[in-house]
């Protein structure tokens, strides 16, 4: 519930700040940051996707994000997989035009305000890039038997079957006890 | 004395027997990740038998993935990729993660998600571990930041050598929304390891 009101309050301010808009929005608390928020790809063709990710926001940052300005309207950022990094991300819409955009997170708890360009081309800089080969993902820990401890475990029961047959040979020729 | 001798080759025999079966029980219960049969392969002729396809969800980043029928519920880490080009992993250490590839495809949205996760690390078995007992019409289920799930069906399990896979058919963009489960697989060798990768195929199938 608190972090749905902290997301809240995060895009009311940044809705607050796109309509304020630049040069200096006269609320105060906002720590205006220039840059601060990497976007990527840089360069987008209408219709791709792009990520934002910022380490303004600290540890658990959740941020309000802003892409109106690309006509993408607004998403949420959530701590991401790095150690306190805040990443989301938007779609641009089909009917972008080319030209460069201003994209900015307003943090949830601190309410600073990070910005990073966008630029959309009509034509793609590079294709989406997508991961090639395979992937390593184990290392043979749950393989086995392992042969030092399969040969151990043979070792044993072979004493163990010398032993039986020499106390019942002793048994069956009535020496002892 | 004679006494003595065989209690002592008595008590040697029993613990001797006791050992050796606890080694062998012990050494069995680690075996080889399942892999899948020929019967899972992806089919020539394509989608004509597979469940019917759900609209695609908007955009949004995966939290945790699902796959009752092998009993995997796990969370989810963001992934990159390596300076090669390949795709990053979850660090091996926690054996119940697995990892999204963050600037591709959410799970939901069309496209192609990709999902990775390790099979074992130097423990013993991880998160997808069972990964190839996988068949085809399982479910793998994913909870979305937005709240919602997204449901996928499984339309094959295949598993991939290294030195010859398939990026187009595994990473390759689709034009509804699917998604690849990836985790390591295939011959084993102990200087090399791993030699290849299982991979399911599955597609979106409902949501809620």
């Amino acid at each position: 519930m608190r972090r749905t009101a902290r997301l809240l309050t995060g895009t009311v301010l940044a809705v607050a700040a796109a309509g304020l808009a630049s040069p200096a929005p006269a609320y105060a608390g906002d720590a205006r940051a220039t840059g601060g928020l990497e976007v990527s790809p840089s360069s987008v063709v209408p219709g791709e996707r792009a990520t934002v990710r910022t380490a303004a926001c600290g540890e658990d940052g959740a941020a309000a994000g802003d892409a109106s300005a690309v006509g993408a309207g607004e998403f949420p950022l959530a701590p991401g997989a790095r150690e306190g990094e805040t990443t989301g991300g938007f779609q641009v819409p089909p009917s972008a035009q080319p030209g460069t955009y201003e994209i900015v997170a307003t943090c949830g708890g601190s309410g600073k305000r990070v910005t990073g360009d966008l630029v959309v081309t009509l034509t793609a800089a590079r294709e989406q890039v997508y991961p090639r080969g395979s992937v390593k993902t184990g290392v043979g820990g749950a393989l086995g038997p392992d042969p030092v401890q399969t040969a151990a475990g043979v070792a044993a029961l072979a004493v163990a079957a010398a032993g039986g047959t020499w106390l019942l040979h002793r048994r069956a020729r009535g020496d002892g006890i | 004395m004679r006494r003595i001798g065989d209690s002592a080759i008595a008590a040697v025999t029993a613990v001797a027997l006791c050992s050796g079966v606890w080694l062998l029980l012990d050494s069995a219960g680690t075996e080889a990740p399942p892999q899948p049969s020929a019967a899972q392969a992806r089919t020539g002729t394509g989608q004509a038998a597979q469940a019917p396809a759900a609209p695609a969800l908007p955009p949004s980043p995966p939290d945790r993935v699902r796959i009752p029928a092998i009993g995997v519920d796990a969370p989810m880490t963001g992934l990159g990729l390596t300076p090669s080009g390949s795709l990053e992993v979850p660090p091996a250490e926690k054996e119940n993660l697995a990892g999204w590839y963050e600037a591709g495809t959410t799970p939901g949205e069309t496209g192609t998600a990709i999902v990775a996760g390790h099979v074992d690390n130097t423990e013993g078995p991880a998160v997808f571990y069972r990964l190839g007992a996988l068949e085809k019409g399982s479910v793998v289920e994913v909870d979305r930041r937005d709240g919602g799930v997204a449901v996928f069906t499984v339309d094959a399990v295949e598993v991939y050598a290294a030195k010859d896979f398939p990026d187009e058919k595994v990473y390759g963009a689709a034009d509804r929304p699917e998604l690849r489960v990836i985790t390591c697989g295939g011959d084993y060798s102990r200087g090399t390891g791993y030699q290849g990768n299982v991979v399911v195929f599955a597609h979106l199938t409902g949501s809620r």
